[in-house]
């Protein structure tokens, strides 16, 4: 792997220190996350392109990563343009759990180290802890110079951290006083990219389907609850 | 004044037809390209835009102004161009200052908040004006 895609570079930043795994609360979250990184990064390899209503292939030739090229096969085969939520949405549906792939290939990569850890003296899951914890580092210093600083973010910095946003990241980085004080520059960074917009959305709308069936029965007369 | 014309095939029909110009003047330490057509991921990546605006930047001409107003439409990759340019400009002392927005442009800019990072004008005057020129 030469460098870390947008949809790696996610999962390592999710990954938890003390366990080596998503937290399993985050894990829909995360392939979203993914989803949203993988067509982030076809769209800075000028392979698609989007506009305010459609994402669309602009060139068909592979990128050289079958984790990307799948994706791009698929685009290039759906005979209608559809919007960037929908693909993330359909990527989230057919893919299973994608962030094994993406654990996988960190592990191919050197980045992570495979581990079956026993818990309950029972049941045995696997593991992921980084190995020098570089591109860790680096993708958070890379989000704080973006949040921190009035620069211009650069387009792959604005990407990470729509991602590292939607997936909760950015809260175990910063205080809270921090998010507050950063809240609007967060948001300003957040609206440039079109496909970030389209990760918030899809994210949004799991939360709110998420939540429904605890609305609805907040909303019930108690009697009837009871 | 330098003229250059790109011509794009692409794929998908409905992007079919499309052309985008780029003439480039500079006046006053100001560098101006007068952009028309669709601003996408061609237009964007190739060379006559980039390297225009490079060599206007490297050439110790760090202001920058695009006239939009033949632009008919700006996809993401062209709002990346847009960012990139200002970017590059901002870094060399300088900076990117538009006019003529039309308005399918703007509302792209407006969803996008590209009116929080770069200096928008209603025309060249002021465009000017912002740079300081």
């Amino acid at each position: 792997m030469k460098q870390l895609t947008l949809a790696d570079e996610i999962v390592v930043l999710m990954l938890r220190d003390d366990t080596g795994e998503i937290e399993p609360a985050r894990a829909d979250c995360a392939h979203i996350a993914i989803a949203g990184g993988i067509l982030m990064e076809l769209s800075l390899l000028g392979r698609i392109d989007t506009d305010l209503s459609s994402l669309f292939i602009i060139d068909r030739n592979p990128v050289g990563d079958e984790f990307l090229d799948s994706v791009l096969r698929e685009i290039a085969a759906e005979p209608m343009k559809r919007p960037s939520a929908w693909w993330i949405e359909q990527y989230v549906r057919h893919n299973g759990d994608v962030s094994r792939t993406v654990l996988r290939r960190l592990v191919e990569a050197g980045i992570l180290r495979a581990e079956d850890r026993q818990f309950l003296w029972v049941f045995s899951r696997r593991a992921y802890p980084k190995n020098s914890g570089r591109e860790e580092r680096e993708a958070k210093a890379r989000l704080m110079s973006v949040i921190f600083d009035d620069a211009l973010p650069t387009p792959r910095d604005s990407l990470l951290l729509s991602l590292a946003e939607a997936t909760g990241v950015l809260e175990g980085m910063l205080s809270s006083e921090e998010m507050r004080k950063a809240s609007k520059r967060i948001a300003d960074v957040l609206a440039l990219e079109e496909i970030s917009r389209a990760v918030r959305v899809v994210e949004a709308n799991r939360r709110k389907a998420l939540a429904a069936p605890v609305d609805w029965y907040v909303g019930m007369p108690r009697r009837t609850r009871d | 004044m330098n003229c250059r014309k790109f011509y794009t095939e692409h794929e998908n029909a409905s992007l079919e037809g499309f052309e985008l110009e780029v003439r480039s003047e500079a006046a006053d330490g100001v560098a101006i390209y007068r952009i028309s057509g669709r601003l996408d991921a061609e237009a964007a990546a190739s060379q006559g835009l980039q390297s225009a605006v490079g060599s206007a930047i490297n050439g110790g001409n760090p202001r920058i102004i695009f006239d939009m107003r033949g632009v008919t439409l700006i996809t993401s990759a062209g709002l990346r161009a847009v960012l990139v340019t200002a970017k590059q400009a901002a870094a060399a002392n300088g900076g990117l200052a538009i006019f003529g927005v039309q308005s399918a442009v703007d509302e792209v800019f407006e969803i996008s908040g590209l009116k929080q990072f770069i200096s928008i004008a209603l025309d060249e005057a002021e465009a000017r004006s912002k740079l300081g020129a």
